[in-house]
Order: C-alpha cells, then sequence, then structure tokens
C-alpha cells in the first residue's frame, strides 16, 4: 500500500490540529508562563480556524486503504467537536489563567489532544483506528477532571481529585468491558473492518458481545443505570471544563455507538429492548432526579441524563430521519449545555458555590448573564422558539414514525417536569433578591465570546432551524449509503 | 486444547476481574480488577487468532495493551493524588460529593 496526497487530503483538520499542538507546544516552551491567558485564546483561535476552515476544504474520500473514509457524516461531527473544543477554550481561558497560572498552556494542550481523538473517530471505518481515537479522546479528560485540586481544603477545586477518580474508575472500567464485547466480535468475524462484520452469521456469543458493547458505552455516555459518576463529576470538577465533558465526549460516544451497533451489528433490532429500557430509564430517572437537586451543576447532570435519554431515542430505530434528529439534537445540545455550563461557571466563580440560592437576584447583578441563562434554559427545556424546542420536537416525530408512541408520550409528560426544575433556577434569577453583599457581575473577554456565541447559535437556530437540519440530514445519507466494495 | 475451553478461561477471568471492580473498596484493589478485565480481553483477542488464523487479533492485543498501559498510568496518578488530599485511598470514603 503506498500513501499518496489523496490519503491525506480526508485527514486535512486532523492533521492541521497535530500541526497546532506542535504550535502550541513550542509556544508554551517559548513563551512559557509569561504568553498568560493568550496561549489560551491563541487554542481558541486555532480551533476556530480549523471549524470555519472545515467549511472551505473537501474533506470527502477514503484514506490509509480505507481505515478512514470523509464524508457528510465524519465532517458534521468534526465540526460539532471543534465548535465545542473552541467554546470550552474560551470559556476556561480566564478560569486556568487565575486559579493555575503556571500551568495554562497543559490544560488547553489536553483539550486539543481530546479534539484530535474526537475529530479522527467518526470517520474511523477500522476498529483498531476506532479505539486507539476513542481513548485518545478519554485519557486527557480523566487528567482534566481532576485540573481545579487543591491543598486548600476550602477551596473551590478542593473535590477535584474525588470527582476525577470517579470519572476514571467507572471509565477504565467500561473500556474493559467494551473491549471484551469487542474481542468476541473481531474473534468471531475475524476483521476488525466494521463494514465487514454485518457477513458474520449471528450466534449467542455474537449477541454477547453487541451487548457488552452496549452496556460499556453506556457508562461512556452516562445513560442510566450506569449514571452515578456523573453527578458526582460535574459536582467536583472545575465548571468550563464540566462545560466541555458534558456535550463533545457524549457525541463522540454516539457516534462510536452508531458506528459499532447500527453500521457494524446491524443488530439494531437484536438489541432493541435493552435500548428502550436503557432510554426510557435515562428520561425518567434524569428529569425526576433533577427536581430534587439544590446544586444548579448536579440539577444540570441529572437534566443532561434526560437529553441522553432522548438521544438514545433518536438512536433506536436507526432510520435514516431519526439519525438526522439524532444529530440535530447534538448540535443544539453543545451550544446550549456549553452556554448555561459558563453562566454557572460565573456565578459560582463569584459567590464560591453554585446552588440555586447562589443566582438569587441574578438579573440585578448582570441582567445580560441572567437573560443569556433564561434562554439557555428554555432551549434545555424545549420552549418554542429556541434551538431546544426543535430538537425535541424533531426526536420526538422521529420516535413516533418509528413505532415508539408510549415512549413519546412518556417523554412529552416528562418535559413538562423539565419545565419546572429549570424554572426554578429562572425563578431565583429574576424573583428573588440578592444577598446584600453580592456586586455585580463582570464576564471576561473570552468569556463574554463564548456566551455570545452560544446565544445567538441558540436564537438564531431556534428561529431558522434549516441550515442544521440540512447539514444533518447530508450526514445522516452519508452515513447509510453504503460505501462501494465494502460488502 | 479447543477453543471452547479458551473462552471459557478469559469469561471466568473477566468475571472475577469484575468481581474485584464490584467488591472492592480500595482504589488500588479496583484498578487491579479492571487489569483483570483487561487481561481476559487479550486472552480472547489471541486465542481467536491462534485457532482461526490471521493475525488480526494479536495485533488488536498488541493495542489493547499500550492502550491498558497508558490507562492505569494516569489512574495510578490518580490515586496519588487523592492519597495526598485524603492521605486515604479507600473509595467509600471519598463520598464528600453527593446530595
Amino acid at each position: 500500500m503506498t500513501l499518496g496526497w489523496a490519503d491525506f487530503a480526508p485527514l486535512a483538520i486532523d492533521l492541521a490540529l497535530v500541526a497546532a499542538i506542535l504550535i502550541v507546544l513550542i509556544g508554551d516552551l517559548a513563551g512559557g508562563p509569561r504568553a498568560g491567558r493568550g496561549i489560551g485564546y491563541l487554542c481558541g483561535i486555532l480551533l476556530l480556524g480549523l471549524f470555519a476552515g472545515s467549511f472551505f476544504l473537501d474533506l470527502s474520500g477514503p484514506s490509509m486503504g480505507g481505515t478512514y473514509v470523509g464524508d457528510a457524516w465524519s465532517t458534521f461531527f468534526k465540526r460539532l467537536f471543534l465548535a465545542a473544543g473552541a467554546l470550552a477554550i474560551f470559556g476556561s481561558a480566564d478560569h486556568v489563567a487565575r486559579h493555575t497560572p503556571t500551568r495554562q498552556s497543559e490544560y488547553h494542550l489536553l483539550i486539543l489532544f481530546s479534539v484530535l481523538g474526537m475529530s479522527l473517530l467518526p470517520g474511523a471505518r477500522d476498529l483498531l483506528l476506532l479505539v486507539v481515537a476513542f481513548e485518545l479522546m478519554g485519557l486527557p479528560l480523566f487528567v482534566l477532571a481532576a485540573w481545579a485540586k487543591t491543598d486548600d481544603p476550602r477551596g473551590v477545586g478542593r473535590h477535584a481529585p474525588e470527582a476525577a477518580l470517579k470519572l476514571y474508575l467507572v471509565g477504565a472500567a467500561s473500556t474493559a468491558i467494551t473491549l471484551f464485547g469487542l474481542s468476541l466480535i473481531v474473534g468471531l468475524s475475524g476483521t476488525t473492518n466494521i463494514d465487514a462484520w454485518i457477513r458474520t452469521a449471528p450466534s449467542p456469543l455474537w449477541f454477547a458481545g453487541g451487548f457488552l458493547v452496549l452496556a460499556g458505552m453506556g457508562f461512556k455516555i452516562g445513560a442510566v443505570p450506569f449514571h452515578f459518576w456523573v453527578p458526582d463529576t460535574y459536582q467536583g470538577s472545575s465548571t468550563p471544563f464540566v462545560a466541555f465533558l458534558s456535550v463533545a465526549p457524549k457525541l463522540a460516544g454516539f457516534a462510536a455507538l452508531i458506528a459499532i451497533i447500527h453500521r457494524g451489528l446491524g443488530a439494531g433490532l437484536l438489541h432493541r429492548p435493552t435500548l428502550v429500557t436503557l432510554a426510557v430509564a435515562s428520561i425518567l430517572l434524569g428529569n425526576l432526579l433533577a427536581v430534587a437537586q439544590t446544586d444548579v451543576k448536579r440539577l444540570l447532570a441529572f437534566s443532561g441524563i434526560g437529553h441522553i435519554g432522548f438521544m438514545l431515542l433518536a438512536f433506536l430505530p436507526g432510520t435514516t430521519e431519526s439519525i438526522q434528529m439524532l444529530l440535530f439534537y447534538g448540535g443544539a445540545y453543545v451550544v446550549t449545555n456549553i452556554g448555561a455550563f459558563l453562566i454557572v461557571e460565573q456565578v459560582e466563580d463569584a459567590a464560591g458555590g453554585s446552588s440555586i440560592d447562589d443566582f438569587a437576584g441574578l438579573v440585578y447583578r448582570s441582567p445580560s448573564l441572567a437573560t443569556a441563562m433564561l434562554l439557555f434554559l428554555l432551549s434545555l427545556a424545549g420552549i418554542p422558539f429556541v434551538v431546544g424546542f426543535w430538537a425535541k420536537l424533531y426526536v420526538f416525530l422521529a420516535a413516533w414514525e418509528a413505532g415508539l408512541q408510549w415512549i413519546v408520550v412518556l417523554g412529552a409528560i416528562v418535559s413538562v417536569v423539565g419545565l419546572f426544575y429549570y424554572l426554578q433556577i429562572a425563578r431565583a434569577m429574576f424573583m428573588r433578591k440578592p444577598a446584600a453583599e453580592a456586586p455585580p457581575l463582570g464576564s471576561s473577554l473570552g468569556m463574554t465570546f463564548a456566551i455570545s456565541l452560544c446565544l445567538a447559535a441558540v436564537v438564531v437556530l431556534g428561529a431558522f432551524p434549516a441550515p442544521l437540519l440540512g447539514e444533518a440530514e447530508a450526514a445522516a445519507k452519508a452515513f447509510v449509503a453504503k460505501p462501494t466494495g465494502a460488502r | 486444547m479447543p477453543l471452547t475451553s479458551v473462552l471459557l478461561l478469559s469469561m471466568a477471568l473477566f468475571c472475577i476481574g469484575v468481581f474485584g471492580v464490584l467488591s472492592r473498596r480500595n482504589a488500588i484493589g479496583i484498578l487491579l480488577g479492571v487489569e483483570l478485565m483487561a487481561n481476559a480481553v487479550n486472552i480472547n483477542l489471541v486465542a481467536f487468532s491462534r485457532f482461526q488464523g490471521g493475525v488480526v487479533g494479536q495485533v488488536f492485543a498488541v493495542f489493547a495493551i499500550a492502550l491498558t498501559v497508558a490507562e492505569v498510568v494516569v489512574g495510578l496518578a490518580l490515586v496519588i493524588l487523592l492519597y495526598r488530599s485524603r492521605k486515604d485511598v479507600r473509595v467509600d470514603e471519598a463520598n464528600a460529593l453527593s446530595g
């Protein structure tokens, strides 16, 4: 096999990302701590540049002997991950610069590494590449979760080691479970080519392999009953990192799940009862447990579990329409959830905590932040006419057409419960008086930029969902279209 | 020795690993359980490769070993971090985050 230029064209964004990592690394060596928060802004700008570049480059075509295939599917995910990475880095730059001024570039480098893993993942057609990309995504996250470590028993990062260890132990065990399932599948089929698996005759062992993969990935995306690490890790880790953790790795998990279950095993029907259970349990437990939370980060964690349930609902049928709706939901979720967590970061940073009481009277301290938070909450709850409404509506439509009517009715009822707890935060922000000593809240440059981008996306896509929907449709069609010569 | 007996061995090892992860209260013990699970994966891959021909399984096993090592390095660092901040690596004592 000889490598030509054609092999590198589909990987242009990933190679540019590697170059960006090297630039930041050298920049850090040359500038060191003197670089200040400039290094964070540099990373953010590089990611935004790559995001913009993905619209101008032709990233389609097979690469490395078909191990990696670039198409609308992989490009859609690349854009999501680059956008999530850029937003998270702009939102983190100030936090990192203030809390760990001497270790700034390490934080941003780890985010870049994680984004590189994610960006390679959706195009992987060979299991080896998929597994390595998945680990490249996951390992930096463990380190980042422990980032806020501090010896100050009352400091903001006092719970970070515990949060990171919980994330790690669950992550390592789930990787082992997933790999065990994959080892059965690879052994029985005799190949790591995902597209060739469908030729293998199903057997109980084959089914068990798929089941183990589902269980292992269930931990990664945080679906009930594998969700217990989610609230603890979200609460203990630094908030701007949680903004990243709560969206990008979840979507990467779905990209891997879709590739393995729908494309590889073609076993959507076989595993349907398991998937229905996971989806219903996530929707119900996530939304119901969120009601009892007094900490906004934990509340968003449980509501996030509910959102994973809705995405599983769209994942279940595996038709072009449902995959399209899943992608749209993912796009909406990225901008909404990152925006919400970045605002939580600002409040937490000023108040030293993230309970609902700390949000009291936010409108008096910063009208713009309170209004932005209200819009993000409405989007999470699925109220017209912000983007979350369309996301939820489309997922319900797709599930309805796939014959899951009873879950749609259940989901619609549970959404009303969701409205209740989201509006609890809104009530604290707008109806209550702030604590006497609470000063006005100001935002740093990067934070303002990131929140404005999220807000613009939530409002504009709420008014005109068609562009994102069109992109999602192209991606879903590219996914369903089988590559020539694969069978 | 037929393939079935090797698979039974790897499944037993995997179950012991899962039991270790679920029952151990010490973070290091849990890591050891994860290691057993990872080794069950490698036995599976190599056994299929040995009995059905082809080197795919063995190549995969080498990758799996490398990935596991990388993971354990991060894990041990986190355990040391937890020990420094609490002087204790028992996970059921690490329960400050709940509610």
